[in-house]
């Protein structure tokens, strides 16, 4: 009988051994998570084919313009302005320093909205009758060829191929494209942008500018301009790249930031006006003449002294 | 006598152990031919009536107890889901409904706070930080059972990864704004376009699960118990069959064991039928005038919700926001029809048929109307170049007709009703649990009456035999 135990005894212990050989397997993972996918403003998209080849038309000068008339002709656009009683403008309302939203007021302030209120000044004699509409980018030649707005004054670049569609007032602001990076990055210019990832906002200047000076560098288009500096920030790309004067407004949102490289290409801010209102471009010219003469300084005094050094306004050139 | 048995003793162990292999083999013997036997036994005494008389008996006695036991069983579960539905399912619905207005309301509510100007409101603020501690909550209320069900499981995952992430791109988009900088707005865009791609629809499906499971459970709840049903008459049948053979067999008309099975089963029919008869109509009740209707106000709440968050969103583009306009007008025309009186809202207030929960619809009907004009007016102002303005009217709680005031009282109108609708399927489905009561130990005790008086009846009939 005692041996018959030990026996058993043995035997259910070799058991357990055998049994305990076996792996426990790996404690079990509660909830397996192997990545997270980072929010991306909306809309924002990776950019397989760009055209790079810039516009290249031939015998068009895209600075010259109609030449400044101060009329208001019964039956004249200015005239249909006058009896609505404000003026419809299309800009900016995310582009600090521009175009933008001050959220403490809950106004639009910016270079470009004191150029706008100043053509409501001088047509309607008072600086706030401006319907403002906020756009973006991609809407500001649809909005004027559907004439839902008045003019666009929105870090407008004048392009020949814009002119194919639209109308522009002479050149009010020459601003450059350059690239913002990370303070920590190793880019120095636009050439060092090969195998990065660029933002730049969809149907601008700045993100064909970019392919054709740095071909490997991977284009990611979004709405507006701070939806690229909110995709800098959340580490979803390594730079921005657009006009200085755009750019100065994010590094001010951001001191982690810096602006690098000389300005690559010269970008001609007009006023956007529907090709068929001849008479409105000559009347925003007229406008801007005035405008050159202060309102222009002190504009830029309240905005980009500071942050771009000391300028004065482009002289108009006329057809 | 101790010689003898000394005398005994050592030939006892070589017959033990001589006996000790023998039932062993037999013993698989036996129980290898036992089912041949057993047919083979009964067959031979099924042909005297003795034999046959107590196969009859038996078979009774175990139908009796079967039905017993599987109606005792049936009646008890169908009390554990009645229970269910009330402790477990129906407040789980609720909470993934909660998760999805609170979610819908913190978004609008976050809107609106950026619209407001200088120094973020306390009243939005405190409104957006009860949404996402209730949405967070209700959440973890709603994960406790999504595990048997893979689908929810992964809207819950989408929902808990989710969510801190919304909440910190809403941080972030605040702190930006105090220090006035436009990226904020663009930070809250990313946040809004993270709730409404992903979260929204995660919670949404999730409510669908959550209502279409109750709904499920409440059908369980008022089915006829066929199993239960074919057993008994089965029983009811065969003892009825029995007496008649009996009174062929003996010429005796009645047998009193067997007459008071008979009347017991009968009982059994009546109270069961009666009792589950009630309950289902209380449970399907609870479930027209509760469920149901908590169903309709729900989505009629939530398309509000999301119809005011497009209301601010509009605001919010300042002038690109065509297409936020075009889906309020879309949502208000689901949530209560084109003049505030139809659309689901409409539909409840039908459903309702002058219930409880009347006055409250009425009312949201009511507001839904205010609230419509007050949007036409904001778009109005804001067409025509008055943003200001029509930022007031679309945000200040404390103009009356105004768009925030009006939608308010839609929000809180309609949260009452649904409360009231709630209300209303706790009373029914509660009801038809009482329905219930003693039901299951009823059925146990007058199945073992069947069974006792199956035994006596056979008894005294056997005995004759003897």
């Amino acid at each position: 009988m005692n041996r018959n135990i030990r026996w058993s005894v043995l035997l259910a212990a070799t058991a357990a051994l055998v049994a305990g050989c076996g792996s426990p397997g790996a404690p079990v993972d509660p909830a397996p998570i192997e990545s997270v996918q980072r929010p991306m403003p909306p809309n924002a998209a990776e950019e397989s084919d760009v055209d790079g080849g810039g516009s290249t038309n031939d015998g068009c000068n895209p600075a010259a313009s109609l030449g400044p008339s101060g009329n208001i002709p019964s039956g004249s656009t200015m005239d249909e302005i006058r009896q609505r009683g404000h003026l419809i403008v299309g800009v900016d309302q995310n582009t600090f320093l521009f175009g933008f939203r001050n959220p403490t007021t809950g106004k639009l302030e910016g270079f470009d909205i004191d150029i706008a209120k100043q053509v409501a000044k001088e047509l309607l004699g008072d600086p706030e009758a401006v319907q403002f509409k906020a756009i973006s980018s991609a809407q500001r030649i649809p909005t004027l060829t559907e004439g839902q707005v008045d003019i666009v004054v929105r870090t407008f670049s004048i392009t020949c191929e814009r002119l194919e569609d639209i109308n522009f007032s002479t050149v009010y602001y020459v601003a450059g494209q350059r690239v913002l990076v990370n303070k920590d990055s190793d880019v120095e210019g636009v050439g060092d942008l090969g195998g990065k990832r660029v933002c730049a906002s969809k149907t601008s200047t700045s993100l064909p500018n970019v392919v054709q000076a740095a071909p490997e560098a991977k284009p990611i288009s979004v709405d507006d301009w701070s939806d690229c500096l909110v995709m800098l920030q959340q580490g979803q790309v390594d730079a921005v790249s657009t006009d200085d004067t755009i750019l100065a407004g994010m590094a001010e949102q951001d001191p982690t930031t810096k602006i690098v490289g000389d300005r690559f290409t010269d970008e001609l801010y007009g006023i956007g006006i529907p090709k068929e209102n001849t008479d409105m471009v000559r009347y925003v010219n007229h406008v801007l003449d005035k405008v050159r003469g202060g309102p222009w300084q002190d504009s830029y005094r309240t905005w980009l002294l500071d942050r771009l050094g000391s300028a004065s306004p482009p002289r108009p050139e006329y057809q | 006598m101790t010689s003898t048995v000394t005398g005994r003793g050592p030939s006892v162990p070589p017959s033990g152990r001589r006996s000790e292999p023998r039932p062993t083999r037999s013993g698989v013997g036996w129980l290898l031919e036992l089912p041949a036997n057993a047919v083979r036994s009964v067959a031979r005494s099924a042909k005297a009536t003795p034999g046959r008389l107590s196969l009859i008996a038996t078979g009774l006695i175990v139908l009796a107890l079967v039905t017993g036991l599987v109606g005792t069983a049936s009646v008890l579960n169908r009390d554990n889901t009645i229970n269910a539905l009330i402790d477990h399912r129906e407040p789980l619905a609720a909470a993934a409904q909660e998760v999805y207005g609170s979610l819908s309301d913190a978004d609008a509510t976050a809107a609106s706070a950026f619209l407001s100007t200088g120094t973020e409101p306390p009243e939005l603020r405190e409104r957006y930080e009860l949404d996402i501690a209730r949405a967070g909550a209700a959440l973890a209320k709603a994960a406790s059972d999504s595990g048997t069900v893979p689908e929810a499981a992964e809207q819950v995952a989408i929902l808990s990864q989710r969510m801190p992430v919304y909440t910190g791109l809403i941080e972030t988009a605040r702190a930006n704004n105090r220090q006035g900088f436009p990226s904020g707005a663009a930070y809250l865009r990313e946040a809004s376009e993270l709730m409404r791609s992903q979260l929204l629809p995660a919670a949404h499906r999730l409510y669908e699960i959550d209502a279409q499971r109750l709904v499920d459970e409440q059908d369980t709840a008022s089915g006829v118990p066929w199993l239960t049903a074919v057993l008994v008459f089965g029983l009811l049948a065969a003892l009825i069959a029995a007496q008649i053979h009996l009174k062929r067999r003996t010429n005796r008309v009645f047998n009193i064991g067997l007459l008071v099975a008979s009347i017991a089963v009968g009982l059994s029919i009546l109270w069961g039928a009666g009792a589950l008869t009630v309950q289902s109509v209380l449970v399907s009740s609870g479930r027209s005038t509760g469920t149901e209707q908590a169903d309709l106000l729900v989505r009629a709440r939530i398309a509000a919700l999301q119809a005011r968050a497009d209301e601010t969103l509009t605001l919010v583009a300042r002038g690109g926001g065509e297409s936020y306009d075009k889906e309020f007008g879309e949502l208000f025309g689901q949530f209560a029809g084109e003049d505030g009186q139809g659309g689901l809202l409409g539909e409840a207030r039908r459903g309702a048929e002058g219930g409880p929960e009347t006055t409250h619809i009425a009312s949201a009907a009511n507001h839904a109307t205010t609230w419509l004009r007050a949007h036409a007016e904001v778009r109005r102002l804001d067409n025509t170049g008055n943003y200001a303005e029509a930022v007031g009217l679309a945000i200040d709680g404390t103009n009356e007709k105004g768009a925030a005031a009006a939608f308010g009282r839609v929000d809180g109108d309609l949260v009452s009703a649904i409360g009231v609708a709630r209300q209303s399927f706790l009373d029914e489905t509660t009801n038809g649990s009482r329905a219930l009561t003693l039901l299951a130990p009823g059925f146990a005790v007058l199945a073992a009456i069947a069974a006792l008086g199956t035994t006596l009846g056979f008894r005294e009939r056997l005995r004759e035999y003897r």
